[in-house]
């Protein structure tokens, strides 16, 4: 598929033709940083002191490579492809190549370093149990009440992996339930129809 | 094949592959091991450079290094864990493949720790909310805004509890009437003897 480039992108990356191959892969460096990093703008300062050019321009061409990285890793864009939208810049051959060239190496990269945006449900970390046994309460004594208390600990990988713990208390029969419903679950993953669904998705 | 030291479940694959790396080692050296990872287990730290000296004649690399640790921290926690002694930990690790005189090194540093190691998993055991102290003072109130003589006692109770880490302590004050901490006092005593009446 092709990558369809608005204006504003074209405006921004136009800046990358008046500049050589060195400052291209300068730049290319510096976008897979922003994206590894964030954005340093002491970096574009110094960037466009050696460019004589504005530091908007520095700023919006390397955003602007960055964009067009993001988007060819998302969707995983052949080499065929990417020349083909790049070309629609105007750029000259040798750009074309060293952009192609970035792409390239970096592909890979990017993809693991998007996919790490997006997981934000709790997953399962640890579980600790404990069985107990109740003998006594204050209104009656003689008792004999089986429990079980779970201390079940998430980690959700948004900001940092922060660590989340919810407790929880159930008898016996509720655990042997919810072991049984599990089971079933488990045993989904081995009827016939999710078979063929997992067949396919290999 | 059922192996005590699993808690009468299979031996879980990996823990095969790595006794044959653990027997890489010399029976010197993976006792020193053991002792290292002991003393983790009961909380004094992994000093991982002597651990990375230990394995360097077999030139371990840094997987093998962390898989032999977690390994012994298996073999050696779930012994505990299943209250297994020593003879039968050995024979059973010699029928998973471990040499002999490993087996009996590993064997003789569990016995030594034994119960040290089950002190110290019991208290982990999961706990929701732990009391740190009490602390309590007695007031006796002459008069307030309702009433202008009040000449009563009070007792003012602060709890210091701690949730999952020691780090986390949370403090809960109670003032109670006299008539009222009476009741609790009671009512604590009769837990208090039932609960000796059980040791």
């Amino acid at each position: 598929m092709l990558l369809v480039l608005s204006e504003d992108h074209k405006a921004h990356l136009s800046f990358l033709t008046k500049a050589d191959g060195s400052v291209i892969e300068e730049f290319g460096r510096i976008a897979l940083e922003f994206l590894r990093k964030g954005a340093n703008p002491k970096i574009y300062e110094g960037a466009a002191r050696k460019l004589c050019v504005p530091v908007g321009m520095v700023q919006h061409g390397v955003e602007g490579l960055m964009f067009l990285m993001t988007e060819s890793s998302k969707h995983m864009i052949s080499e065929v492809d990417f020349m083909d939208s790049v070309i629609t810049l105007g750029f000259g051959e040798e750009l074309n190549q060293s952009l192609l060239q970035l792409y390239m190496r970096h592909k890979h990269q990017v993809r693991s370093i998007l996919s790490q945006l997006l997981c934000n449900q709790p997953a399962y970390h640890n579980l600790e149990w404990r069985l107990d046994v109740q003998l006594a309460s204050r209104s009656v004594r003689q008792q004999i009440i089986p429990m079980v208390t779970i201390r079940l600990l998430l980690t959700s990988y948004d900001a940092n992996s922060t660590h989340s713990c919810m407790d929880l208390q159930t008898d016996p029969s509720t655990l042997l339930h919810v072991i049984s419903t599990l089971e079933a679950a488990l045993a989904a993953m081995k009827t016939s129809h999710a078979r063929r669904i997992l067949r396919n998705i290999k | 094949m059922r192996f005590r030291f699993c808690g009468d479940l299979d031996c879980p694959d990996w823990v095969l592959a790595e006794i044959s790396t653990l027997a890489k080692i010399s029976s010197v050296k993976m006792k020193l091991l053991c002792a290292q990872v002991l003393k983790d287990l009961l909380g004094e730290g992994l000093d991982y450079e002597k651990v990375a000296k230990l394995t360097a004649d077999a030139k371990f690399e840094s997987g093998d290094i962390k898989a032999s640790l977690a390994v012994l921290s298996f073999i050696l926690s779930s012994a505990a864990k299943h209250d297994v002694d020593s003879e039968s930990l050995s024979s059973e690790l010699q029928q998973l493949g471990l040499p002999k005189e490993h087996a009996t090194g590993l064997c003789k540093s569990y016995e030594d720790k034994h119960s040290a190691l089950q002190d110290r998993l019991r208290e982990t055991s999961l706990r929701l909310r732990r009391l740190d102290s009490v602390s309590w003072r007695v007031d006796y109130t002459l008069s307030s805004s309702e009433i202008r003589e009040v000449n009563e006692p009070l007792i003012h109770l602060k709890l210091q509890t701690h949730r999952a880490d020691p780090g986390s302590s949370d403090t809960t004050m109670v003032s109670i009437s006299p008539d009222k901490f009476r009741v609790l006092l009671t009512e604590l005593k009769q837990a208090q003897t039932m609960m000796n009446a059980l040791q």
